[in-house]
């Protein structure tokens, strides 16, 4: 009767079983993952410039100055203490680093490591930055050191977020 | 593709009598609403299933925002309804299915009971089905004071006073359930939380897998 | 099948090497017009699934599910509401004979026996009928049953006062600034014993967005209004006025 390369009636059915069953799977579905990758799909918030010190205090030396952001984390908002290392190049330009390492997060200090004063120094796996951030080659970290974002109004320094350079 | 797929891991699991013993049973015509308009309320039990599923789907994801801690719960649940996306559609879910599980549910007994489906030898599906109602009312309960907000706090303080009055064990009861003698806080919430999430729907499954594999052993009952 | 000697197995498994054909049984011989269940009826099945999903996601989008404000318990004068499938259960136990020194009548002995007996009911009705009109005791029972599941939610839903029950539980969207002057004065002259710490009411009413002036509030807190007494306000005319700029500022967003 039926052709070889039909389609019989109970894969006709079981095509249409498929479909259906797929359309309530999606149905139920869209919405929850929609729901659960929300975080994916949310922007960043932005983060406010928050005061850290004044301009006066910045010198050559890179010191360490710690400030507290509001961070808003879902329904938890809370106070996080932030800290920079804040210098001024040879132009006078002030630069904020993050002290976060790029290799594995630990947090660097500058001219911890003694054979290397004038570097700054991850005491995790003894990653090594130049004073511009430079990660030095033949160390651990991949990438130099996030700058911060930075303004200066009324002889103060704000600082936002800290972007890769 | 999908045939080799099949044929691999039946050559070395023999699934097939697996699959058709869950694929292969009758519907007989009298409970099928094509021949018989009538027999739509055989669907009531089906939808049941179907939203309990919904139910334990939306659970799941709204799990992954709310935390049962009384300083954050009604934060987490304002956040994920009016904050993530989707958050109204998923907990109205939640919400709309815990009610329309117990109407589903509800008429589901009538129909057993008005057609005297659980007499012999069907008696223990029967007992199973009550458990199953009883298991779906406290999971309703409990559920409720979860968003920790003003009706669910005053909706269980009364539950748990109607916990108090029974005879003897009574305040160890309502001890039990709420983790305080006096106070309706942190500790009732967490409790309700481990209640609502892990163990009735631990139980609920178990009485489900049951009900249904006694309905396969026994067929569905015959007509009128 | 094949069976007993001679069988032969996927290698040292114990799988039968034999494959049995996946093919559904034949229906054609069984009497009526049975139909197998995959994928005939389920492909049914589903299709009202489907329809219902529909209606379903429609009801979550069209009414949201509802939020009222954060739990407040020393907030005495909420009037608590069970979820309406409970409603029947709560109706009842403001009948005199399931409250007072009937309680447990009412919290136990009823729901437990109508529990009871719905759980039991295949050893409650042992005939081997099964239609329900041959059967008038089940039936009517559960007509009966049915009948005050129906009318005690009823009389619970008309009693109800749903515009207090919308009032009580809104939530409040204004920032009550608990360091202002005007909000010490508050608290230390006890209004927050009535009108809660967030002013959103409490065996008093709601203080936010009434729409007074100061000097109106200020009369009201020296001499009272409606079920407030007189002389709540025991403080200083600096604090008065503190207290009074500082309510009718509080407007509603």
């Amino acid at each position: 009767m039926a052709k070889k390369d039909d389609v019989s009636r109970r894969q006709f059915l079981n095509y249409t079983l498929t479909g259906v069953g797929g359309f309530m799977a999606a149905g139920m579905l869209l919405p929850m993952v929609r729901f659960a990758i929300d975080p994916i799909m949310k922007e960043g918030a932005k983060q406010d410039m928050v005061p850290v010190v004044e301009v006066s205090k910045v010198t050559e030396k890179p010191q360490r100055f710690t400030f507290e952001i509001e961070q808003k984390d879902g329904w938890y908002e809370s106070k996080v203490t932030q800290a920079a290392w804040v210098y001024k190049d040879k132009n006078g330009d002030i630069v904020a680093l993050s002290p976060i390492c790029k290799h594995l997060g630990c947090t660097v200090d500058w001219a911890a490591s003694p054979a290397h004063p004038n570097q700054f120094y991850c005491p995790c796996h003894g990653g090594r930055y130049e004073k511009d951030g430079t990660n030095i080659k033949g160390t651990p970290p991949l990438a130099p050191l996030d700058v911060y974002k930075k303004e200066v109004k009324d002889g103060k320094l704000y600082l936002g977020q800290a972007v890769p350079q | 593709m999908l045939q080799k797929m099949y044929d691999w891991v039946d050559e070395r699991l023999d699934i097939t009598p697996m699959w058709r013993d869950i694929a292969d049973h009758e519907v007989p015509e009298h409970v099928n609403p094509a021949h018989h308009f009538s027999a739509f309320v055989y669907c009531f039990g089906g939808l049941t299933f179907f939203i309990t599923v919904i139910q334990i789907l939306s659970g799941m994801f709204l799990s992954m925002y709310y935390v049962p801690d009384i300083i954050n719960a009604y934060e987490s649940v304002y956040y994920l309804q009016n904050e993530v996306a989707f958050g109204v559609i998923v907990r109205g879910m939640h919400h709309w299915g815990a009610s329309l599980v117990i109407v589903m549910m509800f008429l589901h007994t009538l129909r057993v009971f008005f057609q005297g489906a659980y007499k012999k030898p069907r008696e223990l599906n029967w007992v199973v089905g009550v458990m199953i109602f009883g298991v779906m009312l406290g999971l309703g309960f409990t559920g409720y004071l979860l968003p920790w907000d003003m009706k669910a706090l005053f909706a269980t303080k009364v539950g748990l006073e109607i916990a108090q009055t029974v005879p003897v064990i009574g305040p160890a009861l309502k001890t039990l359930l709420a983790g305080d003698a006096t106070i309706i806080g942190a500790q009732t919430l967490t409790r309700f939380f481990a209640i609502h999430v892990f163990f009735l729907p631990g139980a609920l499954l178990g009485l489900m897998g049951a009900h249904f594999i006694m309905i396969r052993k026994q067929g569905i009952s015959g007509p009128l | 099948m094949h069976r007993g000697k001679g069988m032969k197995f996927v290698g040292d498994s114990r799988i039968p090497a034999e494959r049995k054909p996946n093919i559904p049984k034949d229906y054609s011989e069984y009497p009526g017009k049975t139909e197998a269940f995959w994928p005939n009826f389920l492909l049914k099945e589903w299709m009202v699934g489907s329809v219902f999903l529909i209606g379903y996601l429609i009801l979550t989008v069209v009414h949201e599910s509802p939020l009222e404000r954060k739990a407040d318990p020393t907030d005495a004068s909420y009037i608590p509401l069970p979820d309406w499938y409970f409603l029947f259960l709560y109706q009842l136990l403001k009948y005199k004979y399931a409250a007072g020194d009937y309680t447990l009548i009412g919290t136990m002995v009823m729901p437990g026996l109508a529990f009871g007996a719905l759980l039991l009911a295949p050893w409650l009705d042992r005939g081997p009928e099964r239609r329900p009109v041959k059967r008038p005791v089940a039936t009517g029972l559960m007509l009966l049953a049915l009948a005050s599941v129906i009318y005690l939610t009823w009389e619970s839903v008309v009693n109800h006062d749903w515009e207090k029950a919308e009032q009580q539980g809104k939530i409040v969207e204004v920032e009550i600034d608990k360091e202002a002057p005007g909000y010490k004065v508050y608290q230390k002259q006890t209004c927050i014993g009535c009108h809660g710490g967030n002013l959103s009411g409490g065996s008093g009413p709601s203080l936010i967005g009434t729409g007074l002036s100061a000097e109106e509030i200020a009369n009201i807190a020296k001499n009272g209004t409606g079920a407030m007494p007189a002389d709540q306000f025991k403080g200083t005319p600096e604090e008065l006025k503190q207290l009074s700029e500082f309510i009718a500022g509080l407007e509603k967003k």
